[in-house]
């Protein structure tokens, strides 16, 4: 056992009472922040002899004395773009950067804003809707984030409110052995769309804990992309809540790249008949990396549809871990839940698990789950060397191949084009997704 | 333009090449045919350079050049082309995309530019005319659910884009049907001419058919036991391998 608990005392709780020393917010609010707190305290630091976190590694995190994040300047240029977004939120170490963000043509019966511009608004708005999903009790960077955010993103769509546009949403930190706790609430109402791009991103070595709600209510739709591409030093320890009523759609493509250490925990609801939703994960991992996606997917309704596929790419000693739990309640009837995990190593060294569980307590349902793993298959590989392509380049396009039908999954061009780019520069590989389809 | 001199070769550790001799000129087509077993799709794993066949004894010249010492890639970018018996599935590499890096690997090797995007697929338009094949097939990936004759026939049509100067074909007439066959034989006969050389495998006559031999070489215990002209072929179909009184599979049973 390691001597977890006081050190937790010791640092947090004389950090927390500093924090909340210098708040200015509505009761409620303080009162979600010691509530959050008091929850961490109580779960302790995360070991590795409880079964959620066997197999992730957060000593190298442990031994750090992360900060408060100070505000820092950042380039326009040094962030990323999306053609086809007009609504961009940037946030820096957590808080809202209105001079990078764009705010304009906001259309109707929508709210695209920051917690705290909509806190300073309409205070009973954030405080009616913040940490209201169930989901991520057990989760102790969740409930650090609910102690210790300071702004994020509030997306709001009226009923039956469509987005044109992608609402293109920047996280960055700006290191320094720094903590950043982000916030996303996204509510779709019923029968509204919207098309939402995450990015987390920074430089040096910091921890990226955000949280994010989406509520989709009856009838919405969501396309939900997060770009995980931290800086190679960086650990990012993130929670979604996925909430969906009857009739919704939702597709979920998490993209995982950056960081020494990254994990997402994914906690989906489907809340109402006839739900769907659609999981598509893919970890590319190299050095000594580690991703984790630890995904339930918990169908409480008749007629729902859940499809999973998480990959992952890994070289050298990168490490990934897959775990994912359906779990289909008694009288969630007709349930079509399906669930796969394929991973490709390069190295011997490297390490993929898989860890797929079904929880079935009814009885007329579609279930299914499957994992493999493997080595790149030397026949194909010979194949392709025995048409004049050298042995390298040949590697790299069957790894991109295996990679790239995660990424034909993303409809919003843009973003796959960049997620291409981003592939075959990993994979020193000439050529682009045009080449590959065309 | 091919020379084979000597050549023993093993797989996991038993031989199954006993000391082949064979020259290729180039204009000429050779037709070798054997038993189950005797070391024909070995010899044509040897000449590709496929890894596990280790070579023992003797060597194989390229327009008099080492070709064991060469990595695959090196061969194919020398004009070598192995018209495999078992096509590999590639998921998620368009057939066109693959084609395209083929052409362009050769074209760096001999120190010329990427080939220009209408050329190609003028060259492609032309070249899926000659093996009757769909333009889909361009699309999808590398013979992923194509069907055993358009397996075949896609080789065929790598083969016509890439225009070796000497190709190997193992068994690509098996398991296909008689159209199939002519659209095959067809796009080997296109290709014929006085630069070009070819090593046809097969262990049925029929092929030679449509692809007529100038010599036709009997392998048998991975040895040639036998060599002479096309009409050799029309005597192995009457008369069956059993005149070489050998114990079949030899090589089959060490691969296996």
């Amino acid at each position: 056992m390691t001597a977890a608990a006081p050190v937790l005392s010791d640092r947090h709780r004389p950090a927390f009472d500093a924090f909340m020393a210098n708040r200015r917010e509505p009761d409620k609010l303080s009162r979600l922040r010691r509530e959050a707190f008091e929850r961490f305290e109580a779960l302790g630091w995360p070991t590795r002899q409880q079964e959620a976190w066997r197999f992730t590694d957060l000593s190298a995190l442990q031994s750090l004395a992360l900060q408060r994040a100070a505000d820092a300047p950042v380039e326009a240029a040094a962030l990323p773009t999306l053609d086809t977004a007009i609504h961009r939120l940037v946030f820096i170490n957590g808080r809202f950067a209105p001079g990078l963000s764009k705010l304009t043509e906001l259309p109707e019966r929508t709210v695209i804003a920051s917690l705290g511009q909509v806190l300073a608004a309409d205070p009973q708005a954030v405080q009616n809707q913040l940490d209201q999903l169930p989901g991520l009790a057990q989760h102790p960077f969740a409930a650090l984030n609910g102690a210790f955010w300071e702004d994020g993103a509030f997306i709001y769509l009226l009923p039956g409110a469509v987005l044109d546009h992608p609402i293109h949403i920047i996280f960055h930190a700006t290191g320094g052995d720094t903590a950043v706790y982000p916030r996303l609430l996204v509510m779709l109402d019923d029968g509204a769309r919207a098309n939402i791009v995450v990015e987390y991103r920074g430089q040096g070595r910091y921890l990226q804990a955000p949280v994010v709600e989406l509520s989709v209510d009856d009838g919405a739709v969501l396309e939900y992309h997060q770009l995980q591409e931290e800086a190679p030093q960086a650990f990012h320890l993130g929670g979604i809540k996925l909430q969906q009523g009857r009739d919704s759609q939702t597709q979920l493509h998490l993209m995982s790249f950056g960081g020494q250490l990254a994990r997402t925990d994914l906690e989906v609801l489907l809340d109402g008949e006839h739900a769907s939703c659609m999981l598509n994960g893919l970890t590319v991992g190299r050095d000594n990396q580690a991703s984790n996606f630890y995904v339930r997917v918990d169908h409480a309704h008749p007629h729902g549809s859940s499809q999973q596929l998480f990959k992952s790419v890994l070289d050298d000693k990168a490490r990934s871990v897959f775990d994912g739990i359906i779990h289909v309640r008694p009288h969630a009837q007709k349930t079509d839940a399906r669930q796969n995990s394929r991973n490709l190593l390069l190295s011997k060294q490297a390490l993929a698990q898989s860890n797929p569980r079904l929880e079935i307590l009814a009885d007329d349902v579609k279930c299914g789950h499957g994992s493999s793993t493997g080595f790149l298959d030397p026949n194909a590989e010979f194949y392709l060397r025995a048409r004049g392509i050298p042995a390298a380049q040949a590697r790299a396009m069957l790894v991109y191949a295996f990679a790239n039908d995660s990424l034909n999954a993303i409809q919003l061009n843009p973003l796959r084009e960049r997620l291409a780019r981003l592939l075959a520069g990993r994979l020193a590989l000439d050529s682009t997704e045009e080449d590959l389809t065309s | 333009m091919l020379e084979i001199r000597n050549l023993h070769a093993t797989v996991e550790g038993r031989e199954i090449l006993n000391g082949i001799d064979l020259t290729v000129r180039a204009g000429e087509v050779h037709a070798i045919m054997g038993p189950n077993g005797s070391g024909k799709s070995t010899l044509a794993n040897v000449i590709a350079g496929r890894e596990g066949y280790v070579v023992t004894e003797g060597e194989v010249l390229f327009d008099g050049k080492n070709l064991l010492e060469m990595e695959p890639e090196i061969r194919a970018c020398e004009g070598l082309f192995l018209a495999f018996q078992y096509p590999v599935e590639i998921p998620g590499v368009a057939n066109l995309y693959f084609l395209k890096a083929a052409v362009n690997a050769v074209r760096k090797y001999r120190g010329e530019s990427p080939v220009d995007a209408m050329d190609f697929w003028d060259l492609v338009h032309e070249r899926m005319e000659l093996v009757k094949m769909d333009e889909s097939m361009l699309k999808r990936s590398v013979n992923e659910g194509f069907s055993g004759g358009e397996k075949k026939r896609n080789e065929i049509f790598q083969m016509a884009v890439l225009q070796p100067r000497f190709a190997v074909l193992d068994e690509t007439d098996s398991g296909l049907d008689i159209d199939a066959l002519r659209v095959v034989a067809d796009g080997v006969n296109a290709l014929r001419g006085p630069e070009r050389g070819f090593l046809v495998i097969t262990h049925y006559q029929r092929l030679l058919d449509y692809i007529v031999p100038d010599h036709v070489h009997v392998l048998v215990n991975g040895r040639i036991a036998r060599s002479g002209g096309k009409e050799l072929a029309l005597e192995l179909e009457e008369q069956g391998y059993a005149l070489y009184n050998e114990e079949p599979g030899r090589a089959r049973r060490a691969a296996a």
